[in-house]
C-alpha cells in the first residue's frame, strides 16, 4: 500500500482517527491498518497529541453561583468515601471519630427520609424518568468502554497476530479476536461460525456466529479465554450455528 | 473567553498523585483548576448548561473513584478527552443526535498524547490554532467539539469528504509543529 494514493487516503483517515471523529466502522478499519503499518502508526502517534491539545481551548468561565453549587455537590458526593479513605489510613481513634460521623450521617439521612416521605410520592415519576435515563447512560458507557477495550487490544503492540486466509487472528492476554477483511459473501441462510479447541481437547467447541459487512469485514471477539485455547477455526454454517462443523474450515489457526 | 478562563491551572499530574492517596484537599484544588475546562467542553458539545454541570460532576466523580485511570503526562489534555468521550456517550444515550453522526474515540491508556505536551497550556494552543487557516481550523474544531463524524462535517459544510479529511490532516500536522515549537521555547 505504501506510496500509493490509497495509502495517502489511509493517512488522511488516520488523522481523523487521531482527532476522534471517525464512525465505528471506519475506526475499526484504521485500527486494523495501524496494527500492521509502521508509517501510519507513526503518523497517528505524531498527530494524536496535537489533536488532544485542542481540548484545552474549551476552558470557559463558570459563573460564581454555578461554580459554588457544582463544587458543593461534588464534595458532598465524595465525602463518604473520603472519610473511608482517611479512616483506612488513620490510627484507631480517628476510625472511631469517622464512624461516629458516618453514623450521624446515617441517622440524619433516615430522619430526612421520614420527613420527605410526602414529597417523595410527588417526585416518584421524575425519579423514575431520571433513573431510566441514568440506566441508559450507564449501559451506553459500558458498551463504549467494551468497544474501546477491544480496539485497544487490536491496536496493542504486544498483541499476538496470526495471519489467516481472510485477515488476522489477534490474541492479547485472555482475549482473542477474528479481525477479517476479505471474507467471501455468504450464501442465503448461512453464517460464519467460529470454533475453539481447548488445550488437551480432542474436539472443537462451537463459538459465536456472525455475518461480515458489505465489504467482507468483521471484527469478532470470541467468548473464550485465549490462554486456555490450542487453536481456533472458522467455517460456514446454517443460520443459528451448528454443534459440530458441517463445512470445510476457511482456516484452522493454532495459538502458540 | 473571559479573563477567568485564563486562570493558571495547577499541575494536575502532581495533584493526582495526592488524590490517589485519598487527599480530599488535593481533589478540591484539582476541581478548582480544571472544572472550567470540563464544563466548557461539555457545554460546547451538549449545548445545555444543566447537562454540562451534570457531566462535570460525573467526570470529577470518576477521577476521584478511579484515580489510577490517569497515569502520567498532561492532565489537562487527558481530562479534556475524558470529558469529550463522556459527552459523546451522553449524546448517544439520550438520542440527542442520529447515532451515525456520532464518532467513536480510541482511548489508549498511557498513550503518547498524555506525555508529549506536558508543559502545554491553553493559551499556547489557542495561539497555535489561531495561526491555522480557517479552512483547516474549522473542521478540526468541529471534529473535536461538535461531536460529529467527518462525514457529517462534510455534509454540514458542503465540502467534499476527501477535502475535509485532507484539511484535518494538514491542520493537525501544522498544529503539531507549532506546539512542538511552543513547548521547546
Amino acid at each position: 500500500m505504501n506510496g500509493s494514493a490509497e495509502h495517502e487516503a489511509m493517512l488522511d483517515l488516520v488523522a481523523v482517527a487521531a482527532l476522534g471523529s471517525l464512525p465505528t466502522a471506519d475506526l475499526r478499519i484504521v485500527t486494523l491498518h495501524l496494527a500492521t503499518c509502521a508509517e501510519c502508526r507513526a503518523e497517528y502517534d505524531a498527530l494524536r497529541p496535537a489533536a488532544s491539545a485542542v481540548g484545552l481551548i474549551a476552558e470557559e468561565p463558570v459563573d460564581t453561583l454555578r461554580s459554588a453549587r457544582m463544587k458543593k455537590r461534588l464534595l458532598a458526593a465524595i465525602a463518604p468515601t473520603a472519610n473511608a479513605r482517611r479512616a483506612a489510613s488513620a490510627p484507631g481513634g480517628l476510625i472511631w471519630a469517622s464512624s461516629i460521623v458516618a453514623a450521624a450521617a446515617v441517622v440524619f439521612a433516615l430522619v430526612s427520609t421520614v420527613q420527605d416521605i410526602h414529597l417523595r410520592s410527588d417526585l416518584a415519576n421524575a425519579q423514575r424518568t431520571t433513573s431510566q435515563l441514568q440506566t441508559r447512560v450507564a449501559e451506553t458507557q459500558r458498551t463504549n468502554e467494551n468497544e474501546r477495550d477491544m480496539l485497544a487490544d487490536l491496536f496493542a503492540a504486544n498483541a499476538k497476530r496470526y495471519t489467516v486466509a481472510d485477515g488476522e487472528v489477534v490474541a492479547r492476554g485472555s482475549h482473542v479476536y477474528f479481525a477479517l477483511h476479505t471474507l467471501p459473501a455468504l450464501p442465503k441462510g448461512k453464517v460464519y461460525q467460529a470454533w475453539t479447541l481447548a488445550k488437551g481437547a480432542k474436539t472443537v467447541a462451537p463459538s459465536v456466529t456472525f455475518t461480515p459487512n458489505a465489504s467482507g469485514s468483521a471484527i469478532v471477539q470470541l467468548p473464550a479465554d485465549a490462554t486456555a485455547l490450542a487453536a481456533v477455526a472458522l467455517t460456514v454454517e446454517p443460520e443459528g450455528g451448528s454443534k459440530t462443523p458441517t463445512s470445510k474450515p476457511s482456516f484452522i489457526q493454532p495459538l502458540s | 473567553m473571559g479573563r477567568e478562563a485564563r486562570v493558571v491551572m495547577e499541575d494536575g499530574a502532581r495533584l493526582m498523585e495526592r488524590v490517589r492517596a485519598g487527599d480530599g484537599g488535593a481533589f478540591e484544588r484539582l476541581y478548582d483548576s480544571y472544572h472550567r475546562l470540563v464544563f466548557g467542553i461539555a457545554l460546547r458539545m451538549l449545548g445545555d448548561a444543566t447537562m454540562a454541570e451534570d457531566l462535570t460532576q460525573s467526570v470529577f466523580l470518576k477521577v476521584w473513584s478511579s484515580p489510577d485511570a490517569f497515569r502520567y503526562g498532561n492532565f489537562g489534555a487527558w481530562i479534556a478527552r475524558v470529558a469529550r468521550n463522556r459527552s459523546l456517550d451522553v449524546l448517544r444515550s439520550r438520542s440527542l443526535r442520529d447515532e451515525s453522526e456520532i464518532p467513536v474515540d480510541l482511548a489508549e491508556p498511557g498513550a503518547l498524547d498524555d506525555v508529549v505536551f506536558t508543559r502545554l497550556d491553553s493559551e499556547r494552543v489557542r495561539r497555535a490554532l489561531a495561526a491555522l487557516p480557517d479552512e483547516q481550523r474549522s473542521p478540526i474544531e468541529m471534529g473535536f467539539f461538535g461531536g460529529i463524524t467527518h462525514d457529517e462535517i462534510a455534509k454540514r459544510t458542503g465540502i467534499p469528504l476527501g477535502t475535509i479529511k485532507t484539511r484535518i490532516r494538514t491542520g493537525l500536522r501544522k498544529l503539531r509543529v507549532e506546539l512542538d515549537g511552543a513547548v521547546s521555547r
